[in-house]
């Protein structure tokens, strides 16, 4: 995008996210909260404190920040991997399957592996997850390169399938043999995990594994010759074609991509938090991550900075949730609204251009007759 | 484990019962399907509409009430998509996308605002009334009880596949999506007869909301509508658009979906209930390869 | 007071259509006459085609008003044209194809039986359309299975059930055979004679206005430039109204210095078409270096698919093309690409560009892994890329609002310039042109038409398809005519005049059509 269009762009975006923000506190005063206290909650569960004014932050809220980031990290990959299938003109909506198996497989792995080097296990698991995610990308993406399988439908259905599929092994195969513990594998090695870098909070190592992925995604999209022939590829398909684009072989590969940084997030998750695979560990992250991969119509820069605001409303929600009472899917509401305007915002702008232009021509004839 | 004790009179009656679920809903999907628009946020309507249901019939105390919410909220839904897509020429991918998840969000953000309500709706005063059903009596030593929107169901797969093929708004419908020019040039809007396809879906849509919420089972849970809204989709592309196959696919996938369940003793439950799902990816695949052997054969 | 003349049916008053950023229409007035051929020509763009749909209500004129049998237009839609009585038929047909004809004819006011369409009702009133205007259609076939002449029959029966008796046609034999445009002739002048129909017909082929018409318009640049009744004027007085000055195009001389290597070879080539039809049916042919071949045919007689089958973008059924001397079975378009081949396609919108892309990504594509534009083929230099973009910008006089703009925004003769700079700066030995000027104004037209002639006179070998056919004559030094997917002839362009060539173009030569 380019000076006039971006302008109008962000300006179209900022309304947008600013008319969400009230349509979230009208329903906060519906349901009989006070929206200002539901807001402010929201900034102190993730950023820090007010002063008495209630205008400036006093106290920085450590642990909130770190939660904070830790989600838009994963908002960050998650919106990375979104794009780069959407901008080869192919949507990856089972990133929410590819993470579960990578989340997984790589808990396994690192479990069987205990006492060897984690120089060893680490890299090796990494792989393993990114294959493995990357392999449940390859099938909807074969299917519809060479059979033209509509990707959304079987890449929804293969959600569930995955989901059900790792639940059965977490609670039944590979079910661990440690008390307490319902639904779960194995406990990874120690060694292994990855250490947390504010304590109390989820925010791990694991982040620098997801800049390293981030820089590598943006510099893929938009500074390789292989990006820029999938743009061109998501653009005009049959343009890519003509020009002598290997178009499906990209697009395979975008896939690939995709539902590899799925898999690597899933194992973040289980080297993380959970020290293990557990199958509730994930509430949909994928789709929050392709909701801001939406709004920000896949550039990848503006993902990055998307998914540290949107971080900020998803941590929010929950603070919110547990000190003003208010449902954290509030959240998903207005994240949901945002993407209404900005979908509609082009053809609300041709409406209104045509308009203009319209008007503004008859002025003119009327003038000169 | 036997086959007379897989394929029985209970499958069959499940089979059935489920199969309703997505007819409904794919009746609504072909509606857009017919006029030029994908609509994958079918899911989404179909949770709002069953939502809608269980607040009818509870408010009220009367089914008929929650079956109207369901109808108003689905119109509603409905309008709501036409506005994006026709008017604001939105991405109806997008659109879709989102609209599942705002319903989803929206539902539970008002359950959960009810006192004492997370994760599914059980009333503390009054209860939900359900639609009622047909007692057909014993069939082979299976006590048959069929809600009443099952045979309604396969009435309107007749209904619509008359309206489509037999009069002239059917014919206006589809061709608002073939060649939406060749409508506009002989004086009529194809944008209003997409919008009347994007609210007969929605209508259909919060019927097979109700179906689910206030008839299939007596409650509403967060997400209820478990991804069936793509597996009618996947039946509408399966289907041809064409309501008697749509209605064919749905069968299809609910017998597998049946029979999964009937399987439950030999292999885990939560395995088996992958197969509707597995399913339907295969009955793509199937097609997919048909269509085109079926070009490799031609002239 | 308009329609000061007592027969006049339509009247334009000063009619002028603003479209963003283009004055279609400029102050149009205009008297149409009842019972007369009336034929408006004028070059693309003119603005014939917007002044036809602001009479169908298609569009509302942004000043001025229109008259119709005596009243002034108050609203503008294709349902109040209709219902005074106006019907058009436009260049693309707006028929359903899975539609029969039955229910394209009557769409929109169909017969009914209750609220039930009425099958047998339908099937009776084109049947007695048919015997009432001689023009035969089979009601119960299915639009997408019918020729194309057929389906200009059934629009044209659409205009009639609804009552038109002013008829509208927008270039209405421009995909039509010498065969159809004579049968449609001969009906426009009976129902002109016999049902007192008025009829407008949009047209550039100026032969055909001096056939059909009784009185004649010519537009320029959204103007109407003059009203003439047709046995006063001829040929060459209409063509430089159109063009508004005496000379259209430079000369271009062909010098005979071409080598004899073979470039491009096909033999026994078999295509089929997207539904499955053969569209190519045993072709052979040979381009050499440093000669222009030009195909000659009506539109859908397997151009297209060969075309495609050449570059690589159709499958083959049989037979083989050799570029270069190699053999391009089974090679993807990027591999024929590289045996030196470059491709100007028919349809530059979806194909030749990418709209949404700026004109940088567009004229570079194909070139980005060489090491001009790229480290290694995976670093991309954008400022090599913008610099040459930029030269090519100017070399090719591309008019727009510069390189970073959107292709879509650029007028059809410039985006048509993206293309040809993109292709021709591949520097290829063979160059495949599709309809590389259609839609184009004059003056991008012979910028273009000198672009190609350099490319021969540098040796390339060309393959150009066209329907135009002055643009043929010009440019080729063979000519083959090509029908239903056969070679029916091959000529020079001195060997034979335009108007016997069109025997060729439809199966003469062969066999008789059916």
């Amino acid at each position: 995008m380019k000076g006039a269009s971006r302008r109008s762009y962000l300006i179209s975006l900022f309304l947008s996210i600013l008319l969400a923000l009230v349509v979230g506190g009208v329903l906060m005063a519906l349901t009989g909260h006070d929206p200002i206290n539901g807001y402010q909650q929201l900034i102190s569960g993730t950023l820090g404190l007010f002063d008495e004014n209630g205008f400036n932050i006093c106290v920085w809220n450590d642990r909130g920040i770190g939660n904070t980031l830790y989600k838009a990290a994963q908002l960050c990959i998650t919106g990375l991997a979104t794009a780069v299938a959407a901008q080869a003109g192919i949507f990856n909506v089972g990133g929410e399957g590819q993470m579960y198996l990578g989340a997984l497989g790589s808990a396994w792995l690192g479990a069987q592996l205990s006492g060897v080097s984690p120089w060893i296990t680490i890299p090796l698991c990494l792989l393993f997850a990114a294959v493995c995610g990357a392999l449940y990308a390859w099938v909807p993406a074969v299917m519809k390169v060479k059979m033209g399988i509509n990707e959304v439908i079987t890449t929804i259905l293969l959600n569930t399938v995955a989901i059900k599929f790792c639940t059965y092994m977490a609670t039944g195969p590979l079910k661990t043999a440690e008390r307490g513990i319902n639904q779960g594998t194995d406990a990874v090695d120690k060694a292994f995990l990855f250490d947390k870098l504010i304590p109390g909070s989820s925010l791990t190592e694991s982040i620098f594994y997801i800049a390293v992925i981030s820089l590598i995604v943006w510099y893929l999209m938009s500074r390789t010759t292989a990006g820029y022939q999938m743009k061109l590829i998501g653009q005009n398909e049959r343009f890519a074609r003509f020009a002598g684009i290997p178009a499906d072989r990209l697009a395979i590969i975008a896939m690939l991509i995709s539902g590899a940084m799925c898999g690597l997030l899933g194992m973040f998750e289980s080297f993380g938090l959970w020290k293990r695979f557990r199958p509730d560990f994930s509430n949909e992250f994928y789709f929050d991550g392709m909701l801001v991969a939406m709004i920000m119509r896949y550039q990848p820069l503006g993902i990055v900075l998307m998914s540290l605001f949107f971080g900020v409303l998803k941590m929010g929600g929950a603070a919110m949730q547990s000190q003003a009472g208010i449902s954290s899917v509030l959240i998903q509401i207005i994240q949901s609204i945002i993407i209404f305007f900005m979908a509609a915002e082009e053809g609300i702008l041709q409406n209104l251009r045509a308009r203009r232009a319209v008007s503004a021509a008859k002025r003119q004839t009327v003038k000169e007759g | 484990m036997d086959f007379a004790s897989i394929f029985n009179v209970s499958t069959l009656l499940n089979t059935f019962n489920t199969a309703t679920i997505v007819i409904l809903a794919g009746l609504g999907c072909l509606m857009t399907d017919q006029a030029g628009m994908m609509n994958i946020g079918i899911d989404g309507m179909m949770t709002a509409g069953a939502f809608a249901a269980v607040m009818g019939s509870w408010l009220c105390g009367s089914w008929v009430m929650g079956l109207v919410f369901a109808l108003a909220v689905g119109l509603l839904f409905g309008l709501f998509y036409g506005v994006f897509v026709i008017r604001f020429k939105s991405d109806e991918f997008i659109i879709g996308v989102a609209l599942n998840i705002f319903a989803v969000a929206i539902t539970t953000f008002i359950l959960r605002s009810i006192p004492g309500q997370t994760g599914s709706f059980h009333p503390a005063t009054g209860a939900v009334v359900k639609m009622p059903s047909i007692d057909l009596g014993f069939i082979a030593g299976t006590r048959v009880n069929l809600s009443v929107m099952v045979p309604l169901s396969w009435l309107l797969v007749l209904l619509c596949w008359v309206m489509l093929y037999r009069t002239p708004l059917g014919f206006w419908l589809h061709a608002s999506g073939e060649h939406p020019e060749s409508l506009r040039s002989v004086g009529r809007s194809p944008e209003r007869m997409k919008f009347l396809g994007a609210t007969l879906c929605g209508l259909f849509c919060g019927l097979s909301g109700a179906y689910l919420s206030i008839s299939y089972l007596s409650t509403f849970t967060e997400n209820m509508s478990a991804s069936r809204g793509y597996v009618a989709v996947a039946c509408v592309i399966f289907g041809r658009s064409n309501p008697p196959l749509v209605f064919l696919a749905a069968l299809l996938f609910s017998l597998i979906d049946a029979v999964g369940q009937r399987l439950q003793g030999v292999v885990d439950p939560t395995l088996t209930s992958t197969f509707p799902y597995l399913g339907t990816i295969l009955m793509m695949v199937l097609l997919a390869l048909r269509n085109q052997a079926k070009k490799k054969r031609a002239a | 007071m308009p329609g000061s003349e007592e027969n006049t049916i339509v009247s334009f008053r000063h009619v002028s259509m603003q479209f963003p950023g283009v004055l279609a229409n400029d102050d149009v007035s205009l008297d149409i006459r009842r019972g007369e051929v009336f034929a408006l020509v004028g070059e693309n763009g003119a603005g014939k085609s917007t002044l036809m749909n602001i009479l169908y209500g298609m569009n509302a004129p942004t000043s001025g008003e229109v008259w119709v049998k005596g009243r002034r237009v108050e609203s503008f839609s294709p349902r109040d044209a209709i219902d005074r009585g106006i019907g058009m038929v436009h260049q693309h047909f707006k028929l359903v194809p899975s539609f029969t004809v039955a229910q394209n004819i009557v769409l929109n006011c169909e017969p009914r039986r209750g609220i039930f369409y009425d099958f047998a009702a339908a099937r009776k009133t084109v049947e007695k359309l048919v015997d009432e205007y001689g023009l035969q259609v089979n009601p119960g076939d299915r639009v997408e299975d019918i020729s194309v002449g057929l389906q200009q029959r059934v629009e044209i029966l659409k205009t009639f059930h609804r009552g038109a008796d002013v008829l509208i046609l927008d270039e209405p034999t421009a995909v039509l055979t010498p065969k159809e445009t004579d049968e449609l002739f001969s009906v426009i002048r009976s129902i002109v004679r016999e049902k007192q129909m008025t009829v407008i017909i949009i047209t550039h082929k100026l032969y055909e206005v001096m056939a059909i018409s009784d009185r004649v318009g010519v537009m320029r640049q959204g103007r109407l430039v003059a009203v003439k009744e047709t046995k006063e004027v001829d040929e060459r007085i209409l063509a430089s109204l159109m063009v508004g000055k005496e000379v259209l195009l430079s000369a271009l001389p062909h010098p005979d210095d071409h080598d004899d290597t073979v470039a491009v070879e096909v033999r026994d080539l078999t295509v089929k078409d997207n539904r499955g039809l053969l569209a190519v049916r045993g072709l052979s042919l040979k381009v050499e270096r440093g000669e222009i071949l030009g195909i000659v045919g009506i539109e859908g007689n397997g151009q297209s698919e060969l075309i495609e089958a050449i570059t690589g973008l159709r499958p083959i059924e049989s037979g083989q093309i050799f570029i270069q001397g190699k053999d391009t079975r089974g090679l993807t378009p990027g591999k024929i690409r590289a045996l030196g081949l470059a491709h100007v396609p028919e349809d530059r919108l979806s194909t030749g560009v990418s709209a949404k892309a700026d004109i940088t990504d567009n004229v570079v594509v194909g070139k980005e892994k060489t090491p001009e534009f790229s480290v290694a083929g995976i670093h991309m230099k954008r400022g090599a890329m913008k610099r040459y973009a930029q030269k090519l910008y100017e070399q090719f006089d591309i008019r727009g609002a510069g390189i970073d703009a959107q292709a879509g925004e650029l007028s059809g003769g410039n985006m048509q310039k993206v293309v040809v700079a993109r292709e021709f700066s591949y520097d290829t030995p063979v160059l495949i042109i599709s309809q590389p000027t259609r839609g184009v104004d004059i003056g991008a037209m012979d910028f273009i038409h000198q672009q190609i002639m350099q490319k021969r006179n540098r040796s390339c070998a060309i393959l150009l398809v066209s329907a135009d056919l002055d643009e043929l004559y010009r440019l080729s030094d063979r000519l083959v005519t090509i029908y239903e997917g056969r070679l029916t002839g091959e000529f020079t362009p001195g060997s034979i005049p335009k108007t016997e060539i069109s025997y060729y173009m439809t199966g003469g030569g062969r066999e008789e059509k059916k």
